[in-house]
């Protein structure tokens, strides 16, 4: 349905003869907040042994650094009593652990002591089906010279689903998020969409399907609309809004942290566009 | 019930008014038209100087007056004709249909007999009626005549910027104004997502805008009426007129059926298929287009008969990617019958619909959505007394909804067929009004609108825990959608949900002089259907969706008072007014909504508040070589939602916010200079507060994408917003009044080429990685000319 708002926002325009410009705005700063990046991601056919979290803090909008966070202790618990630890790697801020045991639908806490703060969340590590196939169309789309790569998956039929796209062409510096609900495919076979005027021959096309929560999509869905790349400047934006993840800072709820944990399998290509 | 006693005590008041005034009086009634084409002139007084009586048309161009027997001398006069006056021996009831002249058919370098628009004595306040004349000297974005554009040219009418439909009165939103074109609702007023309005003005006769102390007859949305009249056609003779511009091409055609007893008018307009898509090779097209036409019939002294419709389309394909559709279509039928030279009536049975498609070929996918409404109205003027009229009817509103029809478009297609529970809907209102001259100073206008409103099945409705379809997560501190714990099948006609709202309707004038009033109004409204939107202007893909167990009413309440004065003989009129409006039940959406095909819209609704207040300032030239106005506004309006318990935090943590329609200042500046005969020229002059926004005050990184972190919602704004254009019309033989005539129009739009920003967005650059803000802006300068023709 996404795909929706961003046909309109495309719709609109494509009648706007204006212009896009880039402009100074004095922006204000908040005070610095916490930000745990924890998505534990299980690729098909691997062990899923080696996952790493990320601490970091809010900076000003402008600033091209992002300050990191050294010395938290990190740990993860499973329903069945394991435990795993994160160990700060020699990348700042990043936090390693290496004896991560995944299981399908398990239930896994995660624990941040930070600064006499202590963060956690529960979540389920979410299943995901295969890549069926990677189909390409050329010469498509508004000007005839856009390319279109449809990634294609099999829906379950009898659970509800929620899943997360990962573009990754090769000529961008950032990836491309899009995250889709089974409502209206339910069972079928279906495709996630990413199309360019800028992929060309021989160029790498790397695709993540990942498998979510009904949450994380909720969570996903507000952060792709307000990162801004996938709206492109539309005048039908909808109100911008602080996301709140899944994690909660049980020492002052108040003081909470931006963020989430999420755990889903994965299946991945890297597609060598024709 | 409380209804019944307040109308009881409303008869017996007018029972006794009537009583007091039984001496031996007449009653003088008739139509007023136009000399040229027997237009029906809608709003033109009536006065009878030597006993300060007076009375307006109305609608259809019927007036009605009953005064002592006498001498009288009569004079009819209307915004844009010549007025006239009428010796009369008045000993009996008299049947005087009058015929005036247009001002240019006579002059044009010299507009004399403009009268006074600022009506000081008549208790009705807070409107603005506007002519299509007027509309048409305007200068216009790309040459076209725009009536809703015109508008924000008035004080207290806002809208979101350049390319946004809709407008916003006196900081309610676009989906809370009733906007009807001969009597049918016109539920998206635009083309091409907010370009250019769906009015053509060659069709159209005269407007008028409520923003306040709106008469009982009126209901259904909680900010203003927008009443649009088509003109009936030429019953003297056939005629045409048209244009042709650079974005679209107009024909009218209009003419007598039989001759001064019916008429007909057709009238078209097109856009350019290709006119914005600068592009060869491919089979992509865009373009609008509508038609109006119209017939009436007199049947007799005592019967006439309208038909009337409207259909309206704008087509966008891009080949081999999607094809969108959408438009309003309207067709009514009406009949006036005369009880009495003091009993008006008229019954209208009106369609209308909106219709909005969507096929998206590279997923083969096809979205069909819209609204239906069969509306039943019933009107009576009782033209009891010169100091009394009444009004009073019915109305009745079926509603059909369909909030979208997915279904695959090729067999490979991977999406299934889901037709979206339709919804039903009855709108059941009466309404009585008084129109009261109480002495020659005080006039009174006092009503009751009674509405009822009607949810009902065949509709499986979702039952939640406690009755809340949104839950608030305690720990995380957000709203999410609630899970339904079962349903409830509701059969046919089966009633869901059911509200009856009384809508108490008041306004005053008192009159200081001849020249000068005040006047006070107050009234209440109720709005049953929603918009569900959450952008800053509605986009064609919005949804209507009406009240039900779970969605409440809107409801709004406006106080206003104003000062009144005409002056230096009524070439100049000044009004004040300030306002204070609430809104109960707006909805606001929890953050992530989405709108879109959402089966389970309770899911993702908050109730909140809206309030507005301000003071606005209107002063006009009428008269001379140049006239126009210069309008301002200074008002505020906000929103909030609260939790619903101490613990929940709402949206913006409960706290007011800036509206996306707060404007604070709000100047518009319109003239127009009769040079020659030859040459006219306008400007227009906007300047409005930039549009609430709310900027990031941080970023932070998840998954490689940087994510922007927001604050409190609209507590920035976009810069100051203003523009100024010109017009010059040139008539090349303003002598010749028959057969081909015609004029150039040539505009620039945004002379001084203000890049106004529509929005400004926060992103990462795709190439660096390195986060910016990007302004877009929609229209640099825009000239354009047009050439216009009548015969």
């Amino acid at each position: 349905m996404k795909n929706i708002s961003f046909i309109i926002a495309l719709i609109g325009l494509i009648f706007i003869s204006g212009c896009e410009k880039v402009v100074d705005i004095d922006l204000n700063t908040m005070e610095p907040k916490l930000v745990i990046d924890a998505a534990i991601k299980w690729q098909k056919g691997t062990l899923g042994n080696l996952q790493t979290i990320k601490l970091s803090y809010t900076n000003s909008y402008y600033d091209s650094q992002i300050p990191t966070v050294s010395g938290a202790t990190i740990f993860i618990t499973d329903s069945a009593n394991n435990v795993f630890n994160f160990v700060e790697s020699n990348v700042a801020g990043s936090y390693v652990c290496s004896n991560f045991i995944p299981v399908l639908n398990r239930n896994y806490t995660l624990t941040v002591n930070y600064n006499n703060s202590t963060y956690t969340a529960t979540e389920t590590l979410k299943s995901v089906p295969q890549i069926d196939r990677i189909e390409q169309v050329n010469n498509v789309g508004f000007t005839g010279e856009s390319t279109e790569i449809k990634t294609y998956y099999t829906d379950n039929g009898t659970t509800q689903d929620y899943y997360l796209f990962k573009f990754k062409p090769s000529f961008t510096a950032i990836p491309i998020y899009f995250a889709q609900e089974d409502i209206s495919f339910q069972g079928n076979q279906i495709f996630g969409l990413y199309r360019s005027d800028k992929l060309e021959a021989g160029q790498n096309f790397e695709v993540t399907l990942s498998g979510i929560s009904r949450q994380y999509y909720n969570y996903m869905r507000i952060l792709i609309s307000i990162s801004g790349n996938n709206t492109g400047g539309s005048p039908f934006q909808s109100p911008s809004a602080t996301v709140r993840g899944n994690i909660i800072n049980t020492t002052n709820e108040a003081n909470y942290p931006l963020g989430y944990f999420s755990l889903s399998e994965q299946d991945y290509r890297n597609y060598i566009v024709n | 019930m409380k209804l019944k006693k307040i109308t009881t005590v409303l008869f017996l008041l007018l029972l006794i008014i009537e009583t007091s005034f039984s001496q031996e009086k007449v009653t003088l009634s008739g139509t007023v038209t136009a000399a040229n084409s027997n237009e029906s002139v809608i709003g033109a007084n009536v006065v009878i100087k030597s006993i300060s009586a007076y009375t307006f048309t109305n609608e259809y161009g019927f007036y009605s007056i009953t005064i002592p027997k006498g001498n009288y001398k009569i004079e009819i006069s209307s915004i844009g004709f010549q007025t006239k006056e009428i010796n009369l021996e008045l000993n009996k009831n008299i049947k005087l249909n009058v015929s005036i002249y247009e001002n240019s058919e006579e002059l044009q370098e010299v507009i004399i007999t403009e009268k006074k628009t600022t009506n000081t004595q008549k208790a009705e306040m807070s409107v603005n009626k506007l002519s299509i004349a007027t509309i048409k000297k305007m200068p216009v974005v790309l040459g076209e005549v725009d009536v809703i554009k015109s508008l924000l040219l008035l004080p207290g009418v806002t809208n979101a910027g350049e390319g946004a439909s809709g407008f916003n009165v006196r900081g309610g939103g676009a989906d809370q104004n009733l906007i009807l074109l001969d009597e049918a609702t016109i539920f998206n007023s635009s083309h091409v997502f907010g370009f250019f309005s769906v009015f053509n003005p060659d069709a159209i006769k005269d407007l008028k805008l409520y923003k306040g102390g709106i008469p009982s007859r009126f209901g259904g949305r909680a900010s203003s009426v927008l009443d649009v009249y088509q003109k009936d056609g030429n019953s003297k003779s056939f005629h045409g007129n048209g244009g042709i511009g650079i974005v679209s091409s107009r024909l009218l055609l209009e003419g007598p059926i039989v001759k001064d007893k019916g008429s007909f008018i057709i009238a078209g307009r097109g856009s350019y298929a290709h006119l914005f898509l600068k592009l060869a090779n491919n089979n992509n097209l865009a373009y609008f287009y509508d038609l109006n036409t119209k017939l009436n019939y007199k049947l007799n002294k005592d019967n006439s008969l309208y038909v009337s419709g409207y259909f309206g389309r704008d087509v966008f394909k891009l080949a081999g990617s999607f094809t969108n559709i959408y438009g309003n279509a309207t067709s009514n039928l009406r009949w006036n019958h005369l009880f009495s030279d003091k009993l008006f009536s008229n019954l209208s049975f009106i369609y209308s619909d909106y219709y909005y498609g969507l096929e998206l070929d590279f997923v083969g996918f096809k979205y069909d959505s819209g609204i239906k409404n069969y509306n039943l109205k019933y009107d009576l003027k009782n033209y009891i007394s010169e100091k009394v009229k009444l009004n009073y009817g019915l109305n009745f509103i079926y509603y059909d909804f369909n909030p979208g029809l997915i279904s695959p478009t090729t067999p490979e297609s991977g999406i299934n067929f889901r037709q979206l529970d339709k919804k039903y809907a009855f709108e059941p209102a009466i309404y009585l009004e008084a129109e009261h001259k109480i002495n020659e100073k005080l006039e009174l206008m006092y009503g009751l609108r009674y509405s009822q409103f009607y949810r009902l099945g065949v509709s499986t409705v979702n039952l939640y825990q406690n009755n809340e379809a949104v839950t608030f997560n305690d720990q995380l501190k957000i709203y999410e959608k609630g899970i339904p714990i079962g349903t409830k099948f509701y059969g046919n006609n089966d009633i869901i949900a059911r509200y009856d709202n009384i809508e108490p309707r008041f306004s005053a004038s008192y009159s200081i002089d001849n020249n000068q009033s005040v006047k006070a109004s107050y009234n209440r409204m109720t709005q049953y259907l929603q918009l569900v939107s959450n952008t800053s202007s509605p986009t064609p893909l919005d949804v209507w969706t009406p009240s039900d167990n779970y969605i409440k009413p809107q409801i709004a309440d406006q106080v206003a008072l104003g000062y009144f004065k005409n002056f230096h003989d009524d070439k100049y009129s000044l009004e004040v007014e300030s306002f204070y409006k609430t809104v109960k039940n707006r909805i606001d959406y929890i953050d992530g909504a989405n709108l879109i095909a959402n089966e389970a819209l309770e899911q993702v609704i908050l109730n909140g508040q809206l309030r507005s207040y301000g003071l606005e300032l209107m002063l006009r030239k009428n008269t001379g070589k140049l006239n126009g106005w210069v309008s301002y506004s200074l008002s505020r309006s906000e929103q909030q939602t609260p939790g619903r318990t101490a613990n929940e935090i709402g949206i913006n943590n409960g706290n007011w916010y800036s509206s996306v329609y707060d404007k604070l200042h709000n100047l518009a500046v319109t003239g127009n200079y009769n040079w020659t005969d030859k040459w006219s020229f306008g400007a227009n002059f906007i300047l409005q507060t930039g549009q609430p926004v709310t900027y990031p005050n941080g970023q932070y990184q998840i998954q490689g994408i940087t994510i922007p972190s927001f604050g409190l919602r609209n507590s920035n704004r976009l810069p100051t917003f203003h523009h100024l254009d010109i017009s010059a019309t040139y008539v090349p033989k303003p002598k010749k009044k028959k057969n081909w005539q015609s004029e150039w129009v040539f505009s620039i739009y945004n002379v001084y080429n203000r890049q106004n920003a529509a929005s400004i967005n926060f992103r990462q650059n795709k190439d660096t990685g390195a986060n910016e803000a990007v302004r877009f802006s929609i229209f640099g300068i825009v000239p354009a000319f047009s050439y216009n023709f009548k015969f």
